[in-house]
């Protein structure tokens, strides 16, 4: 990597990006497909009332095969996915030291995370 | 179960008319949902959200692999999209859910019009799997890292960079509150008023729909805008369905298409309507 020409490693950084999403929409779909088994092997309708996001009781939940669980696990790989794609490119402009570049993803990520942060708040 | 099979289904056709169409599933998913379900509109938003963000990243990997993604422009925008998102995904929450559905029809009777008039130019757009035996993408080369215009590609250069900054920022302001991709604004404005070919715009344009998407629908899954047991069969629905779709484009007569989805975007406009003035 060090002898790499920056294009060459933007490069490498695109091909390696696109293998993420792949990657993490195949894995999301495989929760979501096992979530929706679960869902209507135990006879549950999908207006049924939203289940609550818990963080905390989600690992539990998955070893209980609580449908709802994959299902949340599904929803946050497939959040994770572009989130995933925007700090590999942001670690390869840094490779590059492209700081514009660099500074852009992180301020990309800050304000996702600043969007999470103001719900939990509950300012938003 | 029924109605598991059906929100699967119905994410499936929409997914598949998306694809054909060479639109994101999203501008369908909302009304199947809100007129065929009975689910708040910000319920149904929050759900295509999620079904825009799995199609648009399956499509964007193909893309990326293949360098027709300016992924530098695409990043500077995807900073104005984001925000735009996270300013639409604050206001939704304010809205009351009769203006969301006026919104919402004017939003189909635009997209109505738009596609009435849009001739066979149009490529691929949002949220959609790209045919891998469609070789042409490699064609395009990828924009060089030391082009003097940093943002601009080796065969045009990007103009116009500030109005392209406030459009970003309107199309995540209507991504969030619609739940679409919002290639309907980015990827005109790309290609038209930045100068961007528009098989890049398409491309870039289908990255930028993660992360815009992922900005709001962070925010509706924190607020618990989000259904998991809706999510979940429609978003395996609209993926199976696109990917279905795309590799059917080739082989359907578009304008015919066209026209019935002309028709339907009609249709669900004036419901849309109905339900929010009604």
């Amino acid at each position: 990597m060090s002898g790499a020409s920056p294009t060459s490693r933007t490069s490498t950084a695109e091909r390696f990006s696109g293998r993420l999403l792949i990657s993490f929409t195949y894995v999301a779909i495989a929760l979501l497909v096992i979530g929706v088994v679960l869902m209507l092997a135990n006879g549950i309708s999908p207006l049924e009332a939203t289940p609550i996001f818990d963080l905390a009781t989600l690992r539990s939940s998955v070893l209980a095969l609580d449908p709802a669980a994959f299902l949340w696990l599904g929803l946050l790989a497939v959040i994770a996915a572009p989130i995933g794609r925007v700090i590999v490119a942001g670690v390869a402009y840094a490779a590059d030291a492209d700081w514009l570049m660099v500074g852009i993803s992180i301020a990309i990520l800050l304000v996702i995370a600043i969007g999470i942060g103001a719900a939990v708040a509950g300012t938003v | 179960m029924l109605v598991g099979l059906l929100l699967l289904g119905g994410g499936a056709l929409a997914g598949a008319f998306g694809a054909l169409l060479g639109l994101g599933g999203g501008i369908l998913i909302v009304p199947l949902l809100t007129l065929g379900f009975g689910l708040p509109l910000r319920e149904a938003a929050g759900v295509s959200l999620i079904s825009v963000i799995v199609t648009s990243s399956a499509a964007a990997g193909v893309y990326l692999e293949r360098h027709v993604v300016n992924l530098r422009l695409g990043m500077t925008l995807e900073l104005f999209t984001a925000t735009g998102a996270f300013i639409g995904g604050s206001i939704a929450f304010l809205l009351d859910d009769r203006v969301l559905s006026v919104l919402f029809g004017a939003l189909l009777l635009y997209s109505a019009v738009t596609m009435a008039r849009a001739k066979t130019e149009v490529g691929l757009e949002e949220g959609i799997t790209p045919d891998t035996d469609d070789e042409t993408d490699t064609h395009v080369r990828p924009p060089a890292a030391t082009d003097p215009d940093r943002l601009s590609g080796p065969d045009y250069r990007v103009r116009n960079l500030p109005l392209g900054l406030v459009g970003s920022t309107f199309a995540g302001i209507v991504s969030a509150l619609f739940g679409i991709g919002g290639g309907i604004v980015k990827v005109p404005l790309m290609h038209l008023a930045m100068g961007v070919p528009l098989r890049v715009a398409t491309a870039t344009s289908n990255m930028m729909i993660g992360i815009t998407a992922t900005a709001s629908a962070v925010i509706y899954l924190t607020r618990g805008g989000i259904d998991p047991y809706v999510a979940g069969p429609t978003a395996i629905g609209v993926f199976l369905g696109a990917t279905a779709g795309s590799r059917l484009a080739h082989r359907v007569d578009g304008r015919y298409l066209r026209l019935l989805f002309v028709a339907v975007l009609l249709y669900t406009a004036s419901q849309m309507l109905l339900r929010g003035l009604g």
